[in-house]
C-alpha cells in the first residue's frame, strides 16, 4: 500500500490532489492546519497506483507519494 | 517524511528564515506551471546531460515573476516590467550557452512587454517564453487585461469586457518564433512535452499556459479546472467539434536560423577576412 504524504506547512486546501486523482485514493479531511486550510487525507489508498498526477498538478509542492512494495 | 520530488530545486530557507509556502493565492496556476517547468528542465538536465548552471530564468512583475528568484534553486532574475525580453537577449549575448526560461504574465507579455516580445520572436532569439495567461491583472486586482475574454466581468469592467482578447500565439508565430504552443493547466503532460521541446529548440519558443485564477474569477479552482478543460479543443480535432472553444496544441515547430548564431557566422566571416590579409 502506497503511503501519502501532506506538507501541512505548504498545503493551501484547494483540493485539486483530490479531483484529479483517477482511482479516488484521496479525500478531504476535517483537519485543518495552521493557516486554516483543509488538507486531504487516505480515502483509499489500497487503489493507488503511484501515477504521480496529485504530485504533478499540486501548485504548492506539498503532497508526495511513496512507493511501497508488496 | 517524503518531500515533493521537485522540492529539491527550490529554496525553502534563505538568509532571512522560511521562505515557503509559495505566496500565490490557493489553487492559483502559476505554481502548477512552476511544477511542470520543473519536470521539463530536470527532463532535459537528464536527457541531454545539460548542468544546473546553464540554466537561467528571467521574469517581469506581476503573479507569475514572483516565480523566479524568490524559489528557485537555479540562476535567475527578477527584472523590470515587460523588460523581460530585453533582459533575456543581454544575456544571451554575454553567455550564447545559456538555456533561458522567461516567465512571463499575459500583461507582461501581451500589453507592457509587447513590443519587446513582437521584435524577439522576429529576431527568434534562442529563449523560452512560459507565458502564464489567467486572462486579468491579477497581482494589482482583477483589472481588465489584453487577453481578458469578450463579456467577461471584472474589478474595471463590471458591465463586461466590450474588447476582444489578443491571441498571443497568433502573435508570436506571425512574429517569427520557431515554436509556438498553447495549452492550459489541466494539461500536465502536454505542456511539459511542449517545454522540453522549447528548451532543445533553437530559436523562440513560446508556449502560452491559460491558467485559473480563482480569487478573481470568484470561483474554485477545481471548477476552473474543469472549465478550462472543457472551453478548449486540441487542433487536430477541431473539425468535430470546434465552434466557439480556444485552440489548444503546438501551432508551428520551424527550423530557422537563430539571432546569436547568425551574428556569430558574422563576426566570424570578418575575423576570417581579417587573418587572410
Amino acid at each position: 500500500m502506497n503511503k501519502l504524504w501532506i506538507d501541512e506547512r505548504y498545503c493551501k486546501g484547494c483540493l485539486i490532489c483530490v479531483d484529479v486523482c483517477p482511482t479516488k485514493a484521496i479525500k478531504a479531511s476535517k483537519e485543518i492546519n495552521d493557516w486554516g486550510y483543509i488538507l486531504p487525507t487516505e480515502h483509499d489508498m489500497n487503489s493507488c497506483k503511484a501515477c504521480g498526477l496529485c504530485e504533478l498538478m499540486c501548485p504548492d509542492f506539498a503532497i508526495a507519494i511513496e512507493e511501497v512494495n508488496g | 517524511m517524503k518531500k515533493h520530488p521537485m522540492l529539491k530545486y527550490l529554496k525553502e530557507e534563505g538568509p532571512l528564515g522560511q521562505r515557503m509556502p509559495l505566496i500565490m493565492c490557493p489553487g492559483c496556476g502559476a505554481g502548477q506551471v512552476l511544477n511542470y517547468t520543473l519536470h521539463a528542465v530536470e527532463r532535459v538536465m537528464n536527457e541531454d546531460k545539460i548542468g544546473k548552471e546553464n540554466f537561467l530564468f528571467i521574469s517581469g512583475v506581476g503573479c507569475s515573476a514572483r516565480l523566479t528568484s524568490h524559489y528557485l534553486n537555479f540562476d535567475s532574475a527578477w527584472t523590470i516590467h515587460g523588460r523581460t525580453l530585453a533582459i533575456a537577449t543581454g544575456s544571451l549575448l554575454a553567455n550564447p550557452a545559456f538555456k533561458i526560461i522567461v516567465f512571463t504574465g499575459d500583461g507582461d507579455t501581451g500589453s507592457i512587454g509587447g513590443n519587446h516580445f513582437i521584435h524577439a520572436c522576429r529576431r527568434n532569439i534562442d529563449v523560452t517564453i512560459v507565458c502564464i495567461n489567467n486572462g486579468v491583472y491579477g497581482m494589482t486586482g482583477g483589472q481588465v487585461a489584453p487577453t481578458t475574454p469578450v463579456g467577461a466581468i471584472t474589478t474595471t469592467t463590471p458591465y463586461g469586457n466590450i474588447e476582444e482578447a489578443f491571441d498571443l500565439c497568433k502573435l508570436a508565430e506571425t512574429a517569427g518564433a520557431s515554436f509556438v504552443a498553447r495549452w492550459t493547466t489541466a494539461h500536465p503532460h502536454q505542456v511539459i512535452k511542449s517545454i522540453t521541446k522549447g528548451l532543445r529548440k533553437k530559436g523562440t519558443a513560446f508556449i502560452e499556459i491559460l491558467s485559473q485564477c480563482p480569487v478573481h474569477s470568484k470561483s474554485s479552482p477545481v471548477a476552473m479546472l474543469r472549465e478550462l478543460k472543457e472551453n478548449t479543443i486540441q487542433i487536430s480535432k477541431k473539425k468535430e467539434s470546434g465552434e466557439g472553444k480556444t485552440l489548444i496544441g503546438e501551432f508551428c515547430d520551424l527550423d530557422k536560423p537563430e539571432w546569436n548564431e547568425s551574428y556569430q557566422k558574422l563576426i566570424d566571416q570578418f575575423d576570417h577576412e581579417e587573418g587572410k590579409s
